[in-house]
């Protein structure tokens, strides 16, 4: 009896999702919502943001886990459109991913960012179809039903209730949808008053960005639902992911500095002013930052196959940073550097940089993931999405 | 029919008497421009360019150029920023902006577009400007609207009756007898940013 009593009181302990970083997780919820009430009572105003810069940390949050959303939706489709079986049992875990990062990127990101959160419902009844921040929102919405849909269909082959090759339209139409987050960087690169953005190479570059924001998050996720014998995913695998994550951050290198030579070799004209601002002006601690993490990254995840699973994940910390610089400096340096820059009467937040995002906006943006964060665990206790039970 | 504006610039003398009507007119709030006189050259506001005693001053007033093309109503999201077709005005409609702040980056004319930061507040605690003129709303974007209230009380806009030198015309670009024809005429002019083929409907003579 005393036994029966000890495993049934175990149980409830493992079942329960209250859990100390669960609680942290909360806290750093209500943290977020109490910034977003002062944020709604008081304004926009409260933010570092301003007319110059008035875009800033939501948007950039927006970037980073619109990638996560899409770069995990390709992880998890990838396995079943070219037969690598080996990744196969961690599928699930990746489209669920996607799921909580399209529902935060999509829903939280913006609702927190628009002054009117109200009248979002404008999107559904007033979408403006030449706006590709409107397509971006038929993305976002795609990737929210597919990764859904993937994940029920994935748990479902693990359970032996459907055969594995019917996932594979799902997983062709997954992948597709995976791509297309370039269309997020159209949001950025159709803008022709933005000269910097408005090339050819972003979207490559958001590609990039979006499978690394994916495969950092992933690779973390691996090392520490490993620790807690969640899920057995070998080292070499991660170690795998580490070096193709290297290697697409030494592609988004190479964008960086031939952006940044090119601007330079003019010596002249707006161009030429705008990446001056950001090598040696007030942007220069942000970009060389950049540049330094950029790198640790690449050496750390590079290395990540001869290392245990805590070089994987400092690693893959610094790439989460170095993704969160690129984009915050690809958007500071164009809003810092508009086309007409004439001196004029003084407009609100009329500074010329750069932009730091201040304690609100960090503790707003803290919350939503808190919020994705603890969405995500609730997944893992309730949905089927280890190695644990299976149907075979 | 389509509106436009000629600013004559060798005769602006950057008194910011344009902006100052606007304001008053729009019974604009605290902070917000929609027409604001920028100084070309120099460092800050009303200095000059140059080196003493080689010095130069050149104004370029700026306020919404109501593009032909415009960049802004392609980039919003729900349409709440438009071109009326009737005579061109690019007209932001308050009630349906969502405040994501996605013309002011689509924008090529910084500035132009201004977001409501915060509840507006206003110098003086009785509403200034004419009583026809949409009331100013927190958390959306707002800006030049060719003074759309005067026009439907065939009135010109409040900057053009203002200026002292006389430098601003406008009117009917597709009538040849209006004052921005007649204005234009004969004379050089440019377009801001034209290469970004925004097509503006503010002519710039010089």
């Amino acid at each position: 009896m005393a036994v029966q009593t000890n495993v049934s009181v175990q149980n409830r302990k493992e079942n329960s999702l209250i859990t100390p970083w669960n609680i942290i997780f909360a806290v750093l919820v209500l943290v977020g919502v109490f910034c977003w009430g002062l944020q709604l009572t008081k304004g926009l105003q409260i933010t570092n943001l301003g007319t110059t810069n008035m875009w800033g940390l939501y948007i950039v949050g927006f970037m980073i886990s619109t990638g996560v959303a899409a770069g995990s939706l390709l992880f998890a489709s990838v396995p079943y459109l070219f037969n690598l079986d080996e990744f196969k049992p961690y599928t699930r875990i990746a489209a669920y991913l996607g799921a909580i990062a399209s529902i935060v990127a999509a829903s939280l990101f913006i609702i927190v960012d628009i002054g009117n959160p109200e009248r979002v419902w404008l999107f559904i009844t007033s979408g403006n179809f030449t706006s590709p921040m409107f397509w971006d929102f038929l993305i976002l919405a795609c990737y929210m039903v597919l990764s859904v849909i993937f994940t029920r269909q994935l748990i479902q082959v693990q359970e032996g209730k459907k055969e594995e090759s019917s996932v594979k339209p799902i997983a062709v139409i997954s992948f597709i949808a995976g791509i297309l987050v370039v269309v997020t960087s159209f949001v950025f690169s159709f803008q022709v008053a933005r000269p910097l953005w408005n090339n050819p190479v972003q979207p490559i570059s958001f590609l990039f960005s979006a499978l690394v924001a994916a495969l950092t998050v992933q690779m973390i996720l691996a090392v520490l639902l490993n620790k807690s014998g969640y899920i057995r995913m070998p080292m070499n695998l991660v170690g795998k992911m580490a070096k193709i994550t290297a290697a697409l951050l030494c592609l988004e290198l190479i964008i960086v500095v031939a952006e940044v030579l090119m601007g330079l070799y003019p010596g002249a004209g707006s161009e030429y002013e705008a990446i001056m601002w950001l090598v040696a002006g007030e942007g220069a601690v942000g970009f060389w930052l950049e540049l330094v993490v950029l790198v640790a990254a690449v050496i750390f995840l590079g290395k990540a196959g001869s290392s245990k699973g805590s070089g994987v994940v400092v690693g893959a910390l610094l790439a989460l940073v170095a993704i969160y610089l690129i984009k915050s400096n690809f958007l500071q340096v164009e809003l810092f550097n508009p086309l007409i820059s004439y001196a004029g009467p003084p407009v609100y937040g009329g500074t010329t940089g750069p932009y730091v995002p201040n304690l609100i906006e960090i503790g707003l943006a803290l919350g939503i993931i808190s919020f994705g964060a603890l969405l995500f665990n609730f997944g893992l206790k309730k949905l089927n999405l280890g190695n644990g039970k299976t149907g075979k | 029919m389509r509106y436009a504006m000629a600013i004559d610039l060798d005769r602006c003398t950057g008194c910011h008497a344009c902006s100052v009507a606007c304001k008053v007119e729009n019974n604009l709030p605290n902070g917000i421009w929609w027409n604001r006189v920028m100084t070309v050259g120099g460092e800050s506001m009303d200095t000059p360019e140059g080196k003493f005693p080689n010095l130069r001053m050149e104004f370029l007033p700026i306020n919404c150029q109501h593009c032909e093309n415009p960049a802004c109503v392609k980039a919003c999201p729900v349409g709440a920023t438009y071109k009326r077709k009737e005579d061109g005005i690019v007209i932001q409609n308050y009630d349906k902006c969502i405040g994501c702040r996605y013309c002011m980056v689509a924008c090529p004319y910084s500035g132009v577009r201004q977001f409501n930061w915060k509840e507006p507040e206003y110098a003086i605690e009785v509403a200034m400007g004419d009583a026809a003129v949409e009331p100013h709303q927190y958390n959306v974007v707002e800006k030049c609207t060719f003074c759309s209230h005067r026009l439907a009380q065939d009135l010109k806009p409040a900057c053009i009756d203002t200026c002292p030198n006389r430098a601003r015309f406008f009117g009917d670009i597709d009538d040849p007898n209006s004052d921005v024809s007649k204005a234009i005429k004969g004379r050089s002019y440019f377009h801001l940013l034209e290469e970004k083929g925004t097509k503006p409907s503010i002519y710039y003579l010089t």
